[in-house]
């Protein structure tokens, strides 16, 4: 049992970042900078994370740039327990891995299916029609996770990696005002 | 996994608030008591202030099955480890009112308690002056009798002015939101700093969760508390008629059992039936305290009404508590809204502490928006956005309920399936709380105002107290109506919602249960 501690103590707390794998060594990092380093990826593949990317731009433009897609594969690595993935909440049960590879394979299909290519090669224009239809949840032929929940987990995830971040707070005029300043300076 | 091998006087299964409560009146009345909590330990060092790493305190335990047209959301409204729910709960602790406890009588709707408001009156004020509540009896017009709060009322910020405008002018009445926040230092604690991070936990001892009030009391007095130790199973002497201990899981794969005169269930809603339902035994082969059939019944969850609205002026919506500033409960008489086909309670939690993101963020409000257009709304709303839940009343339906799975955790234990559709009458009153909080919102002057789908918020019933094993689980002091050593604590006993926050109420209930245990007990 913990006794109560002071304010000050946390605001003079660890500010370690994530650990990501490069080059063989351990390394703490953001998920921005595990991108901008080309830290490989562990769960997911280069083509579901190409159509990952140009769906975090297409629900928030600056996501792929903030670590969407390595924040996604680093907490679909861990173990579930740990995760800080909101889909958490949403009724599915853990692991989440195949939520997201379903998703985002079904939602390649429709690209292909309305546009004769792939998701991560449509138009910003053909990218925001096609992610308009799962936002409103019946897509015919979809073959994933409902839509509509799949949208709500995707936007939340961008949302998440943008604007949840002490960073994020910084941007929008927010005062962060930690007791314990979270770990992990996501979106440096 | 330090566990003791000669028998207890009490096992309380759960550190959260009720089990947490329980184990510290206990222990301090002299019983050697020893909590099991099946999840990690945490402390107030691990609450991190991020709405990210607070989804790492919510439940990971078994999983739970969240089923029907209105799952309960089980992860979201629980936890796993020390402190249980109420580690991360929001604090709003209103009393409920005294036609909360007979319906059944009063309305023909739903169920009786076995207890009045006079009842759980004097424990109520009890309560609230050891864990420290702030609010302002006086301006509570709706408040039933009750000592005045042992601190002032929560300070209001531009937000809650920016709301309140708009009940004045409709000629509706707002008073400071009842708390179990520190509005002044108190006890040996801080004053809440109002910087909104209560959902992920508050480790400076502001917020009276458990790591702050009773677990640190239930130590000073003795009791042990055991952290990873899941009970899988209530064991029971051989004619069935007391419970002897429990059946924990070791981290090895195998088992042990502790011994004890006393075994306090305080698990939550859904843990509790569980761990009855999977503990049959040829005497009660349809699960402990189940000959009336009972157990699991009557899950309720409150609907939330959630009504947005987006002014000119800097409301500052970041800054206050999670939980809200300013409480109005016009619409508590329950048949307020019967016009609509509503029946029940409802009140209103008025400009919670947002943040940008999350379940209960200001982005999420907006669940429509996306690319550019998101931005733009998350620039203009960080400025101006204000917010308002209603609490309302989900009535008791007996197929609500708490049922075993197939399924089977790692310890072999079946999971449980929780299934929930809200009650027509009841989808009715949210319905009626939107209306109204949207005319509140545009008198207020808000340019723009929309609404939210119905969450759920907080889970109850499912164990619930009554006058026979016919009608319910337990009597009123939450004693199994078989097996009068086996104890319920918790919103499970709850066999009504109300319309208002459970905690309080849960802490009520467990503080009337230890007196009598105290009082009756005999070697």
């Amino acid at each position: 049992m913990s006794n109560t501690s002071s304010r000050r103590q946390f605001v003079a707390g660890s500010t370690c970042l994530l650990t990501f794998a490069l080059a063989g060594c351990e390394k703490k990092m953001t998920p921005a900078h595990a991108r901008a380093a080309e830290v490989p990826f562990r769960t997911l593949d280069a083509a579901t994370v190409a159509v990952l990317d140009t769906l975090g731009e297409t629900l928030l433009p600056g996501s792929a740039a903030a670590g969407l897609s390595h924040y996604i594969d680093h907490q679909l690595s861990g173990d579930p327990a740990d995760s800080m993935l909101m889909i958490k909440y949403l009724g599915v049960q853990p692991p989440f891995t195949e939520f997201y590879r379903g998703g985002l394979r079904a939602l390649d299909a429709l690209a292909h299916a309305v546009h004769s290519k792939g998701f991560s090669a449509s138009s910003p224009e053909q990218a925001t029609g096609l992610v308009g239809k799962i936002a409103g949840g019946k897509v015919e032929g979809w073959q994933g996770p409902p839509a509509g929940l799949f949208y709500f987990v995707l936007r939340g995830d961008a949302i998440d990696v943008v604007y949840g971040t002490q960073a994020g707070f910084e941007q929008l005029g927010v005062p962060y005002m930690a007791h314990i300043a979270p770990p992990s300076r996501w979106g440096e | 996994m330090n566990l003791p091998r000669d028998p207890v006087d009490v096992i309380v299964v759960g550190s959260g608030a009720a089990g947490s409560n329980m184990a510290a009146r206990l222990a301090e009345g002299g019983k050697r008591v020893l909590i099991l909590e099946a999840g990690p330990e945490r402390g107030t060092g691990h609450l991190v202030s991020s709405t990210l790493y607070a989804r790492r305190v919510k439940w990971t335990g078994p999983p739970v099955l969240d089923e029907g047209r209105n799952p309960v959301g089980f992860v979201f409204n629980s936890a796993y480890g020390t402190g249980g729910a109420a580690m991360h709960h929001y604090a709003v602790w209103p009393r409920m009112h005294a036609e909360d406890f007979d319906m059944r009588s009063r309305h023909n709707r739903g169920l009786d308690w076995p207890l009045g408001y006079a009842d759980l009156a004097p424990f109520y004020d009890a309560i609230q002056q050891e864990a420290g509540v702030s609010g302002d009896a006086a301006r509570e017009i709706w408040r039933p009798p009750g000592a005045p709060y042992p601190m002032p009322g929560v300070p209001v910020f531009p937000q809650g002015t920016a709301i309140a405008r708009g009940f004045t002018k409709l000629g509706k009445t707002v008073a400071p939101l009842p708390m179990a926040v520190t509005s002044t230092n108190y006890n040996g604690r801080p004053a809440c700093l109002w910087d909104g991070w209560c959902d992920s936990g508050c480790p400076i001892g502001a917020l009276a969760n458990p790591l702050t009030v009773h677990l640190p009391r239930a130590a000073t007095a003795g009791a042990q508390l055991v952290n990873d130790a899941p009970v899988t199973k209530v064991l029971t002497s051989d004619d069935g008629t007391r419970a002897v201990g429990v059946e924990i899981a070791l981290q090895d794969g195998t088992r042990q059992t502790v011994h004890a005169k006393l075994v306090v269930l305080a698990a939550f809603a859904v843990e509790n039936p569980r761990l009855l339902l999977a503990s049959a035994t040829t005497k009660h082969p349809q699960g402990l305290g189940n000959s009336g059939g009972n157990v699991g019944r009557y899950i309720m969850t409150h609907a939330a009404g959630l009504v947005y609205g987006l002014f000119d002026e800097d409301t500052r919506p970041y800054m206050g508590a999670f939980g809200g500033q300013l409480v109005n409960q016009d619409s508590y008489p329950k048949t307020t809204h019967a016009k609509r086909g509503a029946f029940g309670s409802y009140q209103w939690m008025i400009a919670q502490a947002v943040k940008p993101n999350d379940l209960l963020g200001i982005a999420t409000t907006r669940a429509d928006l996306f690319g550019p257009a998101l931005h733009d709304f998350m620039k203009r709303a960080t400025r101006g956005f204000a917010g308002m839940t209603a609490v309302c009343e989900d009535i008791p339906v007996a197929d609500n309920r708490v049922t075993l799975s197939d399924q089977r955790d790692v310890h072999g234990v079946p999971l449980a399936r929780v299934t929930h559709d809200t009650h027509a009458e009841s989808v009715a009153l949210w319905q009626a709380s939107l209306a109204e909080g949207k005319e509140i919102m545009q008198a207020a002057g808000a340019r723009e105002v929309w609404t939210g789908p119905p969450g759920s918020m907080h889970i109850m019933g499912g164990t619930v107290m009554g006058t026979t094993a016919a009608n319910s689980v337990t009597n009123s002091y939450g004693q199994v109506h078989d097996i009068p050593n086996l104890v319920l604590a918790g919103p499970g006993l709850f066999p009504t919602s109300a319309g208002v926050n459970p905690t309080f109420t849960v802490h009520a209930l467990a503080a009337r249960c230890a007196a009598r245990i105290l009082s009756t007990w005999s070697e």
